[in-house]
């Protein structure tokens, strides 16, 4: 990451030597930060103390992680088996691609592992391969995206987009319940997601339940940073004056902050989606317009990692009475805001 | 001749033009069903013209065509091939990456609601072909792994695959080596036989007295003679009838004989050779010389100045320009070095068509109207102009758009260009094709008059008459092969026409 | 300027004389899109693009008067309509040189993209604003190099080289953010997106927009580089015969239009204070729309800055009257795609008339 000292600085961006260039180029590609994260024992609930049972073989297969929120999901998985002695985990290289994961998932069945979890980069195209991995008695743990048939899976766990929106809905509900004509703008996701319909139709429930406040405007940004400046820019010209904003998704909302911070504005208060660490961040400091975000676990993955592994060892879940794992885990939107980020802050993904 | 089949095709005065050229003038013709009609004629004559007409493909401006005694308009190819009139044209038209079968059936498959029935168009090319001679040819074959020999025959297959009466053959033999032309003489005899007709154009006497039954000459776009008896006819007739002209061009004398001896030759090449198109050759063009190649189309005319342009890399052999060698291949070292092409494909080779006229003349000088790469655009706009005065190019305005110009005013904005560059050699490939006959003469004039101003220039033409007309010397090429060379004051037109077509003195 | 001057005496001429040689089938006449009347010369036809995109534009502006009045007029407003239509539009002015030089860039998102990641990795940053400047200049030069060298000395299709420049691109710069979004820490860059760094009411960005258009404009009509840049696109084969170095100058094309592609990369990062690898995306798709709509032609050979610019600005408009007046996304799509077709329909239509 650093320069060669022995290459003048003003040669190299004045001089345009090509071979300087490169070198110069070459060196800048790290983002190594000297701060780096935290280790992954802090990054969520600690692993059940249960002592270490049969060892177990889990495959996780997952789309690609061109998402802050989706290479978190990796992360989560690896860190979480690395605290069991008794699992290994065998990671594929993620996937956007349907035939491509298909395959991915083909081998681990042929590999034998105990248990699967999937995170579909499409689900309906990928319930085929997880029936079969069913059928070959290699249980399923479905994460998030769920599979067209619940013979696909043995377990699902995921986040709740509808959650989301209404415990945003709620959150901004309980801020501006005295102020006579509330305003609020949201900004959405891409509207061609299933996800995003659910997150604005809970808004809006929990939006219905309080008169005074009114939704003025919606727009759909592309879950970019840039499309997140874009849009959110032009919403600041189109609505003068407004109480509080939600943001659908956290990636996005760095553009979004940007256009706010650009346009000079700080009369509401703006609420984000999934739970970045940027965010959280923001949010502890308490200077900017950021008062909460609402989450979509990436923690959800150590999750599936935990249940994979009850599973192998057919054993229930610590908190539970029941002798096996549940077959459905749909996990709760919590809302951070400045009282209990500290608690998040570690699960916070870049 | 009473006693003659009445004819299958006839077309009486035919008149097609195009604008600034009158392609035909008025042409008849009477094809008998089963005999070998032949179509002689100069490049330009009006032979290509002619086949389209009776193929669909040109509508005649007037005229009558009549077909088994019905009179009949040919408004598209396809009702031309409904009638039974099929065309192979010299540029095959097959789709390449098809199959056999698929060719020979394009465009009337056999199909039933909308399913190609591939086993019967398969069985019925085997069939067509083997009654041309080709079993050997498998229809699922892709025609562009085929010969060109072999390409010709499915070609053929498709002619035959509709009920043919008429088969309009244009110079079929170029292609074809001894042994297949031989086939294809069998060919046309075994269809002859069939009673079917054949249109037959052809550049080699030899072949049209083999199989040609009567013979009609073209030239100007008029049929100088019909029907005459070609097994009869003595050639000395032929070569008269098809150079014999109506307008005789004055070409504009030099003002003095040419002395070879006096300069240094300003391009030398040595053995240049492209393998496959020209032999081994050795050419010095002088400054104020100009140089003739005369040959017919494939033989390597253009080939030779492209090479020597350094648009097409010599396989061996060296260029050289004021005895400094250029780089082989390379067009930007030739035009440094002097050299300027006007080619044969002026609006594919050498015109900017959506530009001025200013554009199209500087864009070789470029680095003289410009500083740092900033132009000159006044500066460019004046020389451009008064290049294109000089060459009185209509209309005297450097703004108009190329694509209004006339063709000999295009090809006039050529040359400018290549003044303009102030070039030491240039090549001029067929410099009056696509120009009307006023234009003509002034181009002659201006090629004369860079000439007797330094300019060396090596002169391709089809027309014999230019070729002898500018030229002090002249190559005669045959099938990339220098068969003559002599000043042109030492040949007449005959004898030009004798040795491309027949490659011997005879 | 002299075209523009003195098209009448040609007009006239062309009256006298319209007598184009040889059978008119040739394949060398061919339809060449619009403009190709015989009496309209070259100014007039760049008036007709102009005007017809101003009066879009006016139309445009009329339709955003009326309902979103004082939103929609308002200096903000303005200020927020050039601002976005910057980066997009240096990434264009890159793509009209390429489209007219007869070839196509699909690979410019993506070297936005790469260009911004790696101009804001946190190796770059400690080199402050210089470094991050050079850092995306020299990515997006380097990969316009790669796409001039595979096109004019492979040779490679145009299309393919540079859709394989987009998918290796796109790839890096995912592996060097690894999908997270890099936020930038110089003070500097952050200032420049601000208020505070306006320059007479002007945003930075939109002053560098301004000059690259103003360059772009000045490279085209009156360089050496301009002129044999139209020439290949108009017939390289006449260009090759006339002795220019279409290889290399093919070369420097792409090589600009990877150069307009860092200088928009390092405006967005300047925009959206960050670097991610989901940057430009669209950009090939919104930029040759763009460059079409403003009178370019998709088979090389003519074009014009202005035209592209103002192409730009008709859909940074429309998108800012369908957020001002909050109406879906959906409905914006289906209206920049028919306002593409309308804009290339009235092209045609106006060429034909005048023929």
């Amino acid at each position: 990451m650093n320069m060669p000292s022995g290459l003048g600085r003003r040669g190299l961006l004045f001089g345009g030597a090509a071979a300087g260039a490169g070198v110069f180029l070459a060196g800048c590609t790290s983002n190594e930060s000297n701060d780096d994260d935290s280790g992954g024992s802090e990054r969520n609930q600690a692993a059940s103390n249960e002592e270490s049972g049969p060892d177990v073989t889990i495959g996780f297969a997952g789309p690609q992680a061109d998402h802050g929120w989706l290479s978190a999901i990796n992360e989560h998985a690896r860190s979480r088996a690395e605290e069991y002695d008794d699992v290994t985990l065998e990671i594929t290289e993620g996937s956007n691609d349907t035939a491509q994961q298909i395959g991915q998932i083909e081998s681990l069945i042929n590999s034998q592992v105990d248990v699967l979890v999937i995170l579909p980069a499409d689900g309906r195209s990928l319930t085929q391969v997880a029936l079969s991995a069913m059928n070959a008695g290699i249980p399923v743990i479905n994460l998030d995206r769920v599979f067209d048939t619940p013979q696909a899976y043995r377990c699902w766990v995921g986040g709740d987009n509808y959650g989301m929106g209404l415990n945003a809905g709620h959150y901004i509900g309980e801020q501006l319940k005295d102020v006579e004509g509330a305003r609020v703008v949201e900004l959405s996701g891409p509207d061609n997601l299933e996800l995003t319909v659910q997150r604005t139709q809970g808004f809006d429930d929990a939006l219905a339940n309080y008169p005074n406040i009114e939704k003025v405007a919606r727009q759909a940004a592309e879950f970019t940073v840039e499309s997140g400046q874009d849009v959110m820019s032009g919403l600041l010209q189109a609505v003068p004056e407004f109480d509080a904003l939600w943001n659908h998704d956290d990636d996005q909302g760095v553009g979004a902050e940007r256009a706010i911070d650009q346009a000079g504005r700080d009369e509401f208060f703006m609420v984000g989606g999934a739970g970045s660490q940027h965010v959280m961040e923001a949010i502890q400091a308490d200077n900017t317009v950021l008062k909460a975000t609402v989450l979509y676990p990436p923690t959800m993955a150590a999750s599936a990692i935990d249940l994979a592994r009850a599973c192998a060892q057919a054993k229930g879940i610590g908190g539970l009475a029941e002798f096996e794992i549940p077959s459905f885990i749909q996990l709760y939107s919590a809302v951070v805001t400045k009282d209990n980020v500290e608690q998040y802050l570690p699960t916070g993904f870049n | 001749m009473a006693s003659a089949p009445p004819p299958i095709l006839t077309l009486s005065g035919i008149t097609k033009s195009f604008p600034g050229v009158r392609a035909l003038d008025g042409v008849d013709l009477e094809v008998l069903p089963g005999e070998v009609h032949c179509l002689l004629g100069q490049n330009g004559a009006g032979k290509s013209t002619l086949i389209k007409v009776v193929a669909g493909a040109h509508q005649p401006d007037t005229g009558e065509i009549t077909w088994q005694g019905e009179r009949v308009a040919l408004s598209n190819p396809v009702s031309a091939m409904r009638l039974g009139i099929s065309t192979i044209y010299q540029e095959l038209d097959l789709v390449l990456h098809l199959s056999v079968a698929e060719n020979v059936h394009l465009g009337h498959e056999r199909a039933t609601a909308g399913f190609v029935r591939r086993g019967e168009a398969r069985t019925r090319t085997s069939e067509l072909l083997a009654r041309l001679g080709h079993p050997e040819i498998h229809p699922d074959t892709i025609v562009g792994d085929l010969s060109s020999a072999g390409q010709q025959i499915v070609s053929m297959a498709r002619a035959l695959s509709h009920d043919t009466r008429l088969i309009v053959m244009d110079e079929p033999s170029a292609v074809l080596d001894p042994d297949e032309v031989g086939n294809l003489f069998r060919i046309v005899e075994n269809l002859t036989a069939d009673n079917v007709a054949v249109v037959y154009i052809s550049h080699r006497l030899e072949e049209i007295r083999r199989i040609g039954d009567r013979v009609t000459v073209l030239k100007d776009g008029r049929a100088v003679a019909r029907g005459l008896p070609a097994k009869e006819t003595a050639t000395k007739d032929i070569v008269a009838l098809m150079t014999g002209r109506d307008v005789e061009y004055s070409f504009p004398r030099r003002a003095a004989p040419f002395d070879s001896a006096a300069d240094e030759p300003v391009l030398v090449a040595e053995a240049l050779t492209r393998a496959g198109e020209f032999d081994p050759l050795d050419l010095e063009i002088r400054p104020g010389e100009i140089v003739g190649l005369a040959g017919l189309v494939g033989s390597g005319r253009s080939e030779i100045l492209e090479t020597l342009y350094g648009a097409r890399t010599p396989t061996g052999g060296t260029v050289r320009v004021e005895g400094k060698r250029l780089r082989p291949g390379s067009v930007i070292s030739a035009v440094r070095a002097g050299l300027g092409l006007a080619p044969e494909e002026r609006k594919a080779q050498a015109l900017f068509m959506l530009e001025s006229v200013t554009r199209n003349v500087s864009i070789s000088s470029l680095p003289r109207f410009s500083r740092g790469g900033w132009l000159d655009r006044s500066g460019e706009r004046d020389a451009a102009h008064s290049n294109i005065k000089e060459l009185s190019l209509r209309p005297d305005n450097p703004d108009a758009a190329i694509r209004t110009l006339s063709g000999g005013n295009q090809q006039k904005a050529v040359l400018a260009r290549w003044l303009l560059r102030r070039c030491k050699v240039l090549l001029l490939d067929e410099p009056t094709r696509g120009v009307d006959v006023g234009a003509r003469a002034e181009l002659y004039t201006l090629i004369r008059r860079l000439a007797d101003d330094g300019v060396a220039v090596l002169l391709v033409s089809s027309e014999i008459p230019e070729v002898l007309g500018l030229a002090d010397r002249v190559l005669v090429l045959r099938e990339g092969q220098v068969v003559h060379t002599a000043p042109a004051r030492e040949l007449d037109e005959h004898r030009v026409l004798d040795l491309v077509m027949e490659g011997s003195q005879a | 300027m002299t075209t523009g001057a003195t098209p009448e005496p040609s007009a006239t001429a062309s009256l006298d004389k319209p007598a184009p040689p040889g059978p008119p089938p040739a394949a060398a006449t061919g339809d060449k899109g619009p403009g190709q009347g015989p009496r309209l010369v070259l100014g007039k036809l760049f008036d007709l693009h102009t005007l017809s995109l101003l009066g879009v534009l006016a139309i445009l502006c009329v339709i955003g008067a009326i309902t979103a009045g004082d939103q929609f007029l308002d200096t903000n407003n303005l200020q927020l309509v050039l601002t976005q239509a910057s980066v997009i539009g240096v990434v264009t002015v890159g793509m009209t040189f390429v489209m007219i030089g007869g070839g196509i860039d699909l690979s410019v998102g993506a070297i936005v993209a790469l260009a911004s990641v790696w101009c804001t990795t946190v190796a770059t940053q400690e080199f402050g604003m210089g470094g991050m400047i050079f850092c995306a200049l020299a990515v997006g030069v380097g990969c316009g190099l790669v796409n001039g060298v595979l096109i004019a000395y492979g040779p490679m299709v145009p299309f393919v080289a540079t859709l394989a420049m987009m998918v290796s691109a796109r790839g890096l710069s995912l592996e060097i953010t690894g999908g997270s979004t890099q936020m930038v820490t110089v003070d500097s860059v952050l200032d420049l997106g601000r208020r505070d760094s306006y320059i007479l009411g002007i945003p930075p960005l939109v002053i560098i927009f301004a000059v690259i258009t103003a360059l772009g404009w000045v490279l085209l009509n009156r360089t050496t580089f301009g002129r044999r840049t139209v020439a290949i696109g108009g017939n390289a084969e006449a260009a090759r015969l006339a002795g220019i170095a279409v290889k290399r100058q093919r070369l420097m094309i792409y090589a600009l239009s990877g150069l307009c592609c860092g200088i928009a990369a390092f405006m967005l990062v300047v925009l959206s204070g960050s670097g991610q690898n989901t940057n430009g995306n669209l950009y090939e798709l919104n930029s040759i729309a763009a460059a079409i709509i403003g009178g370019t032609l998709l088979t090389g050979g003519r074009g014009t800055i202005i035209g592209s610019v103002l192409g730009v600005l008709v859909f940074t408009l429309i998108t800012n009257l369908f957020v001002l007046n909050n109406l879906e996304s959906a409905f914006q799509q289906i209206a920049t795609g028919a306002i593409v077709v309308a804009a290339v329909l009235l092209q045609r239509r106006s060429a034909s008339h005048t023929t």
